[in-house]
């Protein structure tokens, strides 16, 4: 009688389990989808911007500052970059410290892809997944490939933020499994340890870097 | 007999080296005292005082040799016969993963670098006949030492060698006694051939790097510590099978995740 009993109740709710599993690897997905297919649009649109912006560069230092400029405050994470790389220290900071780390490290982020912009000449890039990271950050991963096949292809991890009631935006950029703004914390935090945790001492030496 | 004479005086060299690295980095080691965890820039970096000089001294290396001659292979030779000489590194690491692989239990990387050894050896590996676009996951005796669950220990940063931790460093000595390259090579010009092939491996990476690598060296507001993340992020991505990959590292995504937390 039991076993009849258990029987019937496992035909009865099957299809119950059955529906209820179908449902959830629709609903999960296509939640899943909505950040994903914000950050992948996120990053489809700043590779076009990048794209128009090289097509119309013609060497001219102060425009391409310039371009550069507009074009990182667009789709980078400022704000969240300046905290994160400023680790633990970020919080026993003054304000003021706070404001001028806030400009520096602006300036050494833009510092950076002006250097080394000559090198984003010729290269194609082509998306390859999207992996959701909880719910504030999804990694989109992508391939860049130079276009006459001189320099081997490149993939390139992009982490796009996507909190609520804020825009999405590029917090970091990991290259062959290099962080770049991990290690920006690391160089950051070291720099601030060999000073005896003088949180002023990176800005000096940032500072003293940039006008060199 | 002159050909066994010949490959045990080549087996000597590489184990001349091996044990020279050996001792500089234990001088190194034992000649300093650990700094307290507090004082550390990095918790696993307890020789950081030492390691700081060892690193001026191999940048200076690179700044009056290794850089030079790197720009100049990287100017002055075409891109096909870097692109030989990229091969022939490449392969001659074949035995040494296939070894590591086997060991590790990944028979089909152990299986394909087996099968790349042989048949790019037709061409001592400067030119690439596999036609199979299976990548082959570099494997070291690093790796192996890690997937046996042994220390990472102390990072230490290595004459010419460069950023290591101990476990890396006794992986890198082990891949150098072990290379079956060497022995096969015998005598004569294949002899001449290996014998070159570190310091070319070096100038190759150099100038494969070139731009990144001057970069990180003279726009960095602190080389040493840049490198060292890099160095751990790269090795991390190696132990973990995640070259070329889209999955990024559990430590990355901890570091992520705590910050999401603090910020809520």
């Amino acid at each position: 009688m039991t076993s009849v009993s258990a029987t019937s109740l496992i035909r009865r709710i099957t299809p119950v389990l059955i529906l209820m599993t179908s449902l959830c690897t629709v609903v999960q997905p296509a939640k899943a989808d909505g950040h994903s297919a914000a950050a992948e649009a996120h990053i489809a649109a700043m590779i076009g911007s990048a794209k128009s912006l090289l097509a119309t560069d013609f060497g001219d230092t102060a425009t391409r500052t310039k371009q550069v400029t507009e074009l990182l405050d667009t789709y980078f994470d400022f704000p969240g970059i300046t905290r994160f790389s400023a680790g633990q220290y970020w919080r026993a900071a003054s304000s003021a410290e706070k404001q001028e780390y806030e400009l520096v490290i602006r300036e050494v982020i833009i510092g950076t892809v002006l250097r080394n912009f000559e090198q984003l000449k010729g290269l194609e890039y082509s998306h390859v997944t999207s992996t959701e990271k909880g719910s504030k950050l999804v990694l989109v991963s992508g391939r860049f490939n130079d276009i006459l096949g001189e320099r081997p292809s490149v993939l390139v991890n992009w982490r796009v933020t996507t909190l609520p009631s804020k825009p999405v935006k590029i917090l970091d950029i990991e290259i062959e499994n290099i962080s770049m703004l991990i290690t920006q914390k690391q160089e950051n935090i070291a720099i601030i340890r060999t000073n005896k945790g003088e949180f002023g001492a990176l800005i000096t030496a940032m500072r003293k870097k940039l006008d060199s | 007999m002159r050909h066994s004479v010949s490959m045990m005086s080549q087996k000597l060299i590489n184990a001349s080296v091996a044990f020279f690295t050996a001792v500089v980095a234990m001088l190194a080691v034992s000649g300093c005292s650990s700094l307290p965890e507090n004082q550390r820039s990095d918790s696993r970096d307890p020789f950081e005082t030492e390691n700081r000089k060892v690193f001026a001294f191999n940048m200076s290396f690179d700044t009056y040799v290794v850089e030079p001659v790197a720009d100049a292979y990287r100017t002055g030779l075409p891109r096909s016969g870097q692109r030989a000489i990229g091969n022939h590194i490449k392969w001659a690491g074949m035995p040494s993963t296939a070894i590591n692989s086997a060991i590790q239990g990944k028979a089909e990387n152990a299986g394909l670098a087996t099968l790349n050894f042989l048949v790019n050896g037709l061409t001592l590996g400067f030119a690439d006949l596999m036609e199979d676009e299976t990548p082959i996951i570099k494997e070291d005796f690093g790796q192996t030492l890690a997937a046996a669950k042994v220390p990472e220990g102390s990072f230490l940063m290595v004459p010419f060698l460069g950023p290591r931790t101990m476990r890396s460093l006794i992986g890198t000595i082990g891949d150098m006694v072990m290379d079956p390259v060497g022995t096969l090579a015998g005598s004569g010009s294949l002899q001449s051939i290996n014998q070159l092939r570190t310091p070319v491996a070096a100038v190759d990476f150099r100038a494969r790097t070139f731009d990144a690598f001057n970069d990180v060296k003279y726009n960095s507001i602190d080389p040493y510590s840049r490198v060292r993340s890099i160095y751990f992020q790269t090795r991390s991505g190696m132990l973990e099978d995640r070259v070329s990959s889209t999955i990024s590292s559990s430590y990355s995504d901890d570091e992520f995740d705590a910050f999401f937390e603090d910020e809520s």
